[in-house]
């Protein structure tokens, strides 16, 4: 991804990964955990600790790649992500319960 | 096997189970099997506070204008957290600690059990604040009939955890006639299904039992009425929540097989049985909430959204721990509870919310009136 257009700001690499949720698409930088972004665009997701020790936020991680800053102190399932704390690395697929 | 409170042998305690290995015996932290729960002590110091930090004393006006119905709904409420808290605070000490062989997990249970004290000792400071005569509200509690009924529920399989585990500490391994009960059969399989009942019922204690009141509570304190109780009943579900964590790392360590290979036969043959459990505990406060709501329910809550959101939690919670879930409630009825129940209203990145809870003395300092302004019901 080239611009030569723009004028050269300083550059803030500002990497978005699409959210793939039932047939809604979001788009979310890595620069704040999933949550705080899906709450913004509108999307209601459990939670109460907002720190990673409670898995009320726990969410279905179809596919793709999160990582956690913190290792957070709740028990993390294979497959699911806490959206509280996780931060999206490539494009994702996640669901609520089935 | 019989309990020693130094045992003399030596040996790798971060080669042990979690629990049925060797006896504990230097309680020393530099190295751990299971790193968590050395975490969860220090998160659990962190969140430290002591009840008469809450004033109360507008709750005591609040209260006496309240219509009967309502005080109702929350005296109800006051004596069931009492008589769950009243055994958190004792029962993971007395059915725990003599089976325990980590001692990070060792003192896990303690500092879990001692932040239930805590939360006992606030009630009495809230029931004093509130009534003239707390003898008749704490007397109810062994009497009412829909209390006792959850007693039951919450206690027995830690009493017959304990019960077990006192034959085996006496007698060892073996079929024993105990007058009144008959034979009780006592080998390991036994104790360690015993065992991993007990954890998946106190799991289900934490996660589930307090939320009808929680939600009661904070609907109160939606129309501003009892704000010095929730504020209290904040810092108990920032606890809580601890607490739950705790449980649900112990069960899914257990199912995993990861600490004890035979833990994980046994777990997998009580799945059903642990299913039972979640579902009674949901049963049981779908029906505490009608109780609650008998003589008229309260503005924003009533017996139905109640119920509804129990089948919600529930199924928020038997996910965590590895299950299916079994009610078909795929939605928080009530989603403005949340706002109450995160511990600091700031909303802070997780990092930083990380590093300042592990500041020892950063209790409840962001706990103000701001807290409680603009949730709509
Ligand atoms: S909200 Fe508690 S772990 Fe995410
Ligand atoms: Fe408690
Ligand atoms: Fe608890």
């Amino acid at each position: 991804m080239t611009s030569t257009s723009k004028p050269k700001a300083p550059e803030k690499k500002e990497q978005v990964h699409r959210v793939l949720l039932g047939k809604k698409q979001i788009l979310v930088t890595e620069d704040e955990p999933l949550l705080v972004q899906l709450e913004r665009a509108g999307i209601h997701v459990e939670y109460q600790c907002r720190e990673g020790y409670c898995s009320s936020c726990s969410i279905k991680l179809l596919w793709g790649n999160v990582i956690y800053p913190f290792e957070p102190l709740a028990w993390v399932q294979s497959g699911y992500l806490l959206a509280c704390c996780a931060i999206v690395k490539s494009d994702i697929e996640i669901a609520f319960f089935d | 096997m019989s309990y020693s409170t130094f045992n003399r042998k030596h040996f790798d305690s971060t080669k042990e189970p979690m629990f049925f290995g060797e006896n504990v015996n230097v309680a020393r932290y530099d190295q751990q099997k299971h790193p968590i729960f050395e975490k969860l002590i220090e998160k659990q110091l962190s969140f430290f506070w002591r009840p008469e930090e809450v004033d109360l004393s507008t709750d005591r006006k609040d209260f006496q204008r309240l219509e009967e119905h309502e005080q109702h709904i929350f005296l109800s409420n006051l004596k069931y957290q009492t008589l769950l808290d009243s055994v958190q605070g004792r029962s993971p000490n007395v059915a725990l600690l003599p089976i325990v062989s980590l001692p990070e997990l060792e003192t896990w249970i303690e500092t879990w059990s001692f932040s239930e004290t805590i939360h006992s000792r606030s009630y009495t400071h809230i029931i004093r604040n509130i009534v003239n005569d707390p003898t008749k509200i704490f007397d109810d509690i062994v009497t009412n009939e829909e209390i006792t009924k959850r007693a039951d529920s919450v206690s027995k399989y830690y009493d017959r955890l304990i019960e077990m585990v006192n034959l085996y500490n006496t007698m060892g391994m073996g079929t024993f006639d105990v007058p009144g009960k008959g034979p009780i059969e006592i080998s390991m399989p036994k104790l360690k299904k015993a065992l991993y009942l007990t954890i998946a019922s106190v799991n289900v204690l934490e996660a589930i039992r307090f939320y009808v009141s929680f939600a009661c509570s904070f609907a109160f304190a939606e129309r501003t009425l009892m704000e010095g109780n929730a504020k209290i009943i904040k810092l108990i579900a920032r606890d809580e929540a601890l607490h739950l964590t705790g449980t649900q790392h112990m069960l899914n360590l257990m199912a995993s097989g990861k600490d004890d290979p035979e833990m994980a036969v046994i777990a997998a043959e009580c799945q059903d049985e642990v299913r039972q459990i979640f579902i009674e505990a949901a049963e049981q406060e779908k029906e505490w909430a009608t109780y609650l709501f008998k003589d008229g329910s309260m503005i924003g809550l009533n017996a139905q959204i109640l119920g509804q959101y129990v089948e919600y939690i529930t199924n928020v919670r038997m996910q965590a721990v590895g299950f299916e879930t079994c009610f078909t409630t795929k939605h928080n009825p009530i989603p403005w509870i949340n706002a109450w129940l995160v511990s600091d209203n700031v909303q802070v990145a997780p990092q930083e919310a990380e590093i300042s809870s592990y500041l020892v003395g950063q209790t409840d300092n962001s706990l103000d009136d701001s807290d409680f302004d603009d949730f709509d019901l």
